[in-house]
């Protein structure tokens, strides 16, 4: 067991960034910390791996107090996987990378492999092994650093929103792996942004502003509008669903099912369709290879108001959404926007990272830069750019500071406006929603709806399908290359075989009004359309 | 950027190379070079060409990728035969003495860069970096950090093509803002400038972000060591080629 007591923490000596937190942690339970971003939970997650260090209150493992002890003393008792597995995998052997723990332990090679092969086991992926890491999907990197973490045997796990990157399928596996831990009796602490992670807690704590709000019981939660608001889940479609269902007298593990969620799982925004004057972004008959390897075998999409583009990891998703944009040019077939062929520029293209799209000195600067290289006059250049900014609600006074300097979601936002300050026709968003917390979700979803309604064609690319189907016009599946079909948004909210189909997991609400509608289109016949 | 066959990267395999330990296989590859620089020609040399035979046969490696291999140096190498073949003092003419001599020395680096490229093309980069921290253990007690070096070195390795992922996302979300990577020089410059101060502010994070991780898992540049002893196929190989190395030195 590791206890926090009374602790706070402060980055700089002088703005404390937790408050006398106290909280514990025990073996055998699963406990869920929620809070909005920049409410403290990553902080309080480090004290209890010993990579912070409070500056005041206690540390205690196993009853022991270890607030000043060396730092490999918690590290080892408590073993920590966060979102990116990129920063996380260190070898290029997956049998290395699982071995690294162990190695650092100073535990024999004979012990040592022992340890990688239970690990591998314990994740489900054995047959990784002897495989590089660098070929692996998201997916699989990800249980990769799951294992190499199991692999010390910690008595405690911090999950640190370890599944915000993953797809449908991988959460299910990686969920599954930590029950099968905590019915061990490993002690798990997972920070979340999605309602997903209620159904597996048997403790949920909130954290507001730095400070424990809230504690207790995951069905007690979703009846506190205070907690549920403070949590940020307020806004996370799942968490909204399941908090009806606990009102309603239905225990939380039968509203997790999709027969139990079924009654709850309504959807909330009726669409419109696109207008006449609404523009169309189509592909007709992609092909591109890297290497000998095809990526697009002739994909078509036509794309008019806001269209999902959905598929398994090594689909094409990626490829297809830079052909759309101009910045890839295809083996064949054509990218056209209105019919004209699409050329870099005409189309907004943003990625789910802020920093890979920001360069200049000035965030004025960075948001006019698009508007400047398509050969406005400086002053247009510059009102486009004021425009986007307000638009997006950041203030006159961070025009002059260096984009590097903004906070995680002002970035977001500058590198937002910056694509908006070309007003192009049509956008393409690659995984805008991974990694944000339910409110900046919601946020964004409802942004990017306003730039279809305006009448731009919006291609979004998102393993979180259950999040943006309510606000898409279309949906799309990709597999191996092709499109296996475009559906309406609304059938494809009560099919999960259309996503089965695609070789993809559907999301729980899928599966809850698909239970809810008594009678079910066949996925079979939808994807005859393409 | 379209992903295309690296030169002498590790291709994946399950040949007699593959297998072979990759200390032995360094061993070897510093065997050779003696081996190419020793031999005399016609004898020496043609045993020391059976041997690139005997390796790239071990490896199942093209011996295309060797002429791919020579072709950035081609025109230098080119350029030194016939230099030597060409005599300008005294009578001026062709010498068929330089010519074979020259001719002889391009033989002996094709040869040299036969032998690295299979080496390079059937072992993992960490193996090399493993393999050279175990060879140079003995260093560690005069107090180099052996160790680090070598998880150092493997983080590099690994780190090359996700920073050219990296690059290429980067670019990709330039261009569509209108930033052109072409044109005179100054805008080729100022087109890696943009490109490079992303790139530089992301690598540190994610720098930041590993050296974290590898705390958490208690790093501290000691490991086990997970050397396995030679088995009897890399003793064998050891033993044929210091023969071999012998033997062309000797011919």
């Amino acid at each position: 067991m590791v206890e926090l007591r009374d602790v706070s923490f402060s980055y700089d000596g002088e703005k404390d960034v937790t408050d006398r937190v106290s909280l514990s942690l025990r073996g055998g339970e699963h406990l869920v910390l929620l809070g909005k971003n920049g409410s403290g939970k990553s902080t309080v997650a480090r004290m209890f791996n010993g990579r912070l260090r409070p500056r005041s209150g206690r540390v205690l493992l196993d009853g022991a107090d270890v607030t000043a002890a060396p730092r490999p003393v918690l590290s080892r008792a408590t073993g920590y996987v966060r979102q990116d597995p990129l920063s996380q995998v260190v070898s290029d052997l997956c049998r290395d990378e699982v071995a690294f723990g162990p190695r650092n332990l100073g535990l024999s090679p004979h012990e040592v492999r022992e340890r990688v092969r239970e690990a591998l086991e314990a994740c489900g992926i054995a047959e990784l092994a002897p495989r590089l890491t660098g070929e692996l999907s998201g997916g699989q990197q990800q249980l990769l650093a799951l294992a190499g973490v199991l692999a010390m045997r910690p008595a405690h796990l911090v999950l640190d929103e370890a599944d915000s990157h993953l797809d449908q399928a991988t959460r299910t596996r990686l969920r599954g792996v930590v029950r099968a831990l905590v019915a061990r009796g490993v002690a798990v602490l997972e920070i979340a942004h999605s309602g997903e992670a209620l159904v597996d807690a048997t403790r949920v704590a909130v954290l507001e502003g730095g400070a424990l709000l809230w504690e207790g019981p995951p069905e007690a939660f979703l009846r506190d509008d205070r907690a549920l608001e403070a949590s940020g889940l307020a806004e996370d479609l799942i968490a909204a669903a399941f908090a009806r269902a606990v009102r309603d007298g239905i225990d939380l593990a039968r509203a997790a099912s999709p027969e139990g969620l079924a009654p709850y799982a309504g959807s909330r925004v009726p669409r419109r369709a696109a207008d006449g004057d609404a523009h169309t972004l189509r592909a007709r008959g992609v092909e591109l290879s890297y290497g000998d390897r095809a990526a697009l075998r002739g994909a078509e999409l036509a794309s008019r108001g806001l269209t999902l583009l959905l598929g398994a990891s090594g689909s094409g998703k990626t490829t297809l959404a830079r052909v759309l944009s101009g910045v890839l040019d295809p083996d064949a077939g054509t990218a056209t926007l209105d019919g004209t062929a699409v050329r870099p520029g005409m189309v907004g293209l943003s990625f789910q990272r802020p920093e890979d799209q920001l360069f200049c000195e000035t965030v004025i600067d960075d948001v006019a830069f698009g508007p400047r290289a398509a050969g406005a006059g400086e002053e247009r250049a510059l009102a486009a750019a004021r425009d986007a900014l307000a638009r997006l609600g950041l203030g006159e006074e961070l025009l002059e500071r260096s984009p590097f300097s903004l906070s995680g979601g002002q970035m977001r936002r500058a590198a937002l406006a910056g694509v908006l300050a070309l007003r192009p026709g049509a956008y393409v968003f690659d995984e805008p929603t991974a990694g944000l917390d339910a409110p900046g979700r919601a946020g964004l979803v409802r942004f990017v709806r306003g730039l279809a309604d305006e009448g731009a064609a919006v291609v979004v690319i998102t393993h979180d399908a259950g999040e943006w189907l309510d606000a898409a016009d279309e949906v799309a599946f990709l597999g191996n290359g092709r499109v296996l079909g475009t559906v309406p948004a609304a059938m494809a909210r009560r099919d999960p075989a259309l996503f089965e189909a695609a070789g993809l997991e559907p999301p729980l609400l899928v599966r809850a009004a698909c239970a809810g509608s008594p009678a079910v289109p066949s996925g079979g016949r939808a994807h005859a359309r393409s | 950027m379209r992903g295309r066959e690296v030169l002498g990267a590790y291709v994946a395999g399950d040949t007699l190379a593959h297998r072979l330990d990759a200390r032995v296989k360094i061993v070897l590859l510093i065997l050779a070079t003696v081996a190419v620089f020793a031999a005399d020609a016609p004898w020496g040399l043609l045993l020391a060409a059976a041997g690139l035979v005997a390796a790239l046969v071990a490896s199942r490696t093209s011996p295309t990728l060797v002429v791919r291999g020579l072709r950035p140096a081609a025109l230098i190498l080119a350029f030194s035969v016939l230099a030597n073949a060409v005599v300008l003092v005294g009578q001026p003419g062709l010498s068929l003495d330089g010519l074979s001599r020259s001719a002889l020395a391009v033989a002996r680096i094709a040869l040299l860069v036969g032998f690295a490229l299979t080496l390079s093309s059937t072992t993992m980069p960490t193996e090399v970096a493993t393999a050279l921290s175990w060879l140079m253990a003995p260093l560690s007690r005069v107090g180099v950090p052996v160790g680090g070096i070598s998880t150092a070195t493997s983080i590099a390795l690994r780190f090359i093509p996700i920073t050219a992922t990296e690059l290429e996302r980067i670019r990709a979300a330039q261009r569509a803002r209108g930033a052109r990577q072409d044109g005179g020089a100054l805008e080729v410059l100022a087109g890696w400038r943009r490109v490079l101060v992303p790139l530089v502010v992301a690598l540190f994070r994610r720098a930041d972000d590993l050296a974290e991780a590898m705390a958490d898992r208690c790093y501290t540049g000691e490991q086990t060591s997970m050397a396995r002893p030679l088995r009897p196929v890399d003793w064998v190989a050891l033993a044929l080629g210091l023969a071999w190395v012998l033997a062309a030195a000797l011919l």
